[in-house]
């Protein structure tokens, strides 16, 4: 199995790094997002007892709905292109689960390596724990890749698949979004990781959950 | 090669209100050809796809049998072979690359060479078979997809107008594949071409 999904998921890099419709898509809405937050915001328009709210709230809307504009087409794109029939009598449904969540994961830890620096200097935002927040990344990132996937093979064969990504992803993901927001607050207010740790334990039971719920689902998802 | 036969049962498909399959039979041995011919839209794609497992029917049955062992449902795919107008390759790879990823999905190894070997034997020129299946013409696509049907020698095939976008060299690349094959395999052939419906030993016609 573990092959399988590795087969999916170089497929999935291949055909990306020779399009690379998601990573200009998710790039481009993050880069414009942020410029455009920043050159109205800056460093020195929020008050400074704000600022941790505004700033955590800011940077996940930021990436949140960066990768909502490009984590569906992992789905989407084999139900337009009409590859899904061939992948479907190929690969075994948890190969095909694994490989792509894998690729949306890879998607997002490409797209927080670039944003989240650059937030931080264009924005003026010190974070005092930074390992605190790799590890919020981190985890926010398999549990958002998780809802992601899932949902992309929800939608994939529905007319109008874009905009239902998005109303099914906004509700299921509402509660990390805010878990994660506690999150950042708390690193960019603390150094001590410990400080992370209440939003870090429900971002990965709600990561935990997702998995397991997709390995149950998805398979009835995909074949019918 | 296992030997696999597969037969269905009054198979009914029905979308919404319009019943495109009514009470379907039939069986796939080796060593023998099936054609399903009717015009368009009588459901010839769909019993293909019904029986590949792609589709479930409304009514009836599929079943897989490796000698007296039925097959589950999951181990279908392991021992078929699909190409049809609807299943494409991927685009943004080559040939070798689509046929690469087939196989180590299957769990099977298999060199380049004996990869390129395949694509020749389908007419597809070496040159070519690098080249992202993208900037290909519609024939060296449909050679790319039959080849992708074929890469794990599956004991059952099931082609879906498998001469489409080929000209008369292409037609003859396949009458030879499925002359050759049809000794250990199950073939079913669905089309309205009257030269590949020559090559069946039994045929449904459907209706519409």
């Amino acid at each position: 199995m573990l092959g399988e999904a590795l087969a999916v998921l170089a497929k999935e890099l291949r055909s990306e790094l020779r399009s690379r419709v998601a990573l200009n898509a998710i790039l481009l809405f993050a880069l414009t997002t942020l410029v455009a937050v920043a050159y109205q915001i800056g460093p020195y328009r929020i008050h400074e007892e704000d600022r941790p709210h505004l700033l955590a709230a800011l940077l996940w809307i930021i990436l949140f709905f960066a990768a909502t504009s490009g984590l569906s087409r992992v789905f989407v794109k084999e139900e337009d292109a009409h590859t899904a029939k061939t992948l479907r009598l190929a690969a075994r449904p948890g190969a095909v689960f694994a490989g792509k969540f894998a690729f949306n994961l890879l998607l997002l830890a490409v797209l927080e390596v670039l944003i989240v620096p650059l937030f931080c200097v264009l924005l003026g935002y010190s974070v005092a724990g930074p390992l605190g927040l790799a590890v919020l990344l981190a985890a926010g990132s398999v549990a958002l890749a998780a809802v992601a996937t899932m949902v992309a093979a929800i939608i994939a064969r529905a007319s109008g698949s874009g905009t239902l990504f998005a109303v099914l992803t906004v509700p299921l993901a509402l509660p990390l979004l805010v878990m994660l927001i506690q999150g950042t607050r708390a690193a960019a207010g603390s150094a001590e990781v410990a400080a992370v740790l209440p939003a870090l334990r429900g971002i990965v039971s709600l990561a935990g959950v997702t998995l397991v719920s997709s390995a149950f689902l998805f398979p009835v998802v995909w074949h019918d | 090669m296992a030997s696999v036969t597969v037969s269905f049962e009054d198979l009914w498909k029905r979308f919404g209100r319009r019943a495109v399959l009514t009470g379907v039979s039939g069986t796939l041995r080796p060593g023998r050809v099936l054609v399903v011919t009717g015009p368009n839209g009588a459901g010839k794609s769909t019993l293909l796809s019904i029986v590949s497992g792609l589709l479930r029917p409304s009514r009836g049955t599929v079943r897989y049998r490796n000698g007296e062992t039925e097959l589950p449902r999951r181990a279908w795919c392991g021992v078929i072979g699909v190409a049809a107008p609807d299943m494409a390759v991927y685009e943004e790879l080559s040939a070798i690359e689509n046929l690469r990823l087939f196989t180590r999905l299957r769990g099977l190894r298999a060199t380049d060479d004996q990869l390129a070997e395949l694509l020749d034997r389908l007419g597809l020129a070496a040159r070519e078979q690098r080249r992202p299946v993208g900037v290909y013409s519609s024939g060296m696509k449909q050679r790319v997809k039959l080849a992708q049907a074929l890469v794990h020698d599956p004991p059952v095939l099931l082609l879906d107008e498998p001469s489409s976008n080929l000209d008369g060299a292409g037609h003859e690349v396949v009458a030879a594949l499925v002359r050759e094959r049809r000794p250990a395999t199950a073939i079913a052939v669905a089309t309205n071409d009257p030269r590949e419906a020559a090559w069946g030993d039994e045929e449904i016609h459907l209706a519409g």
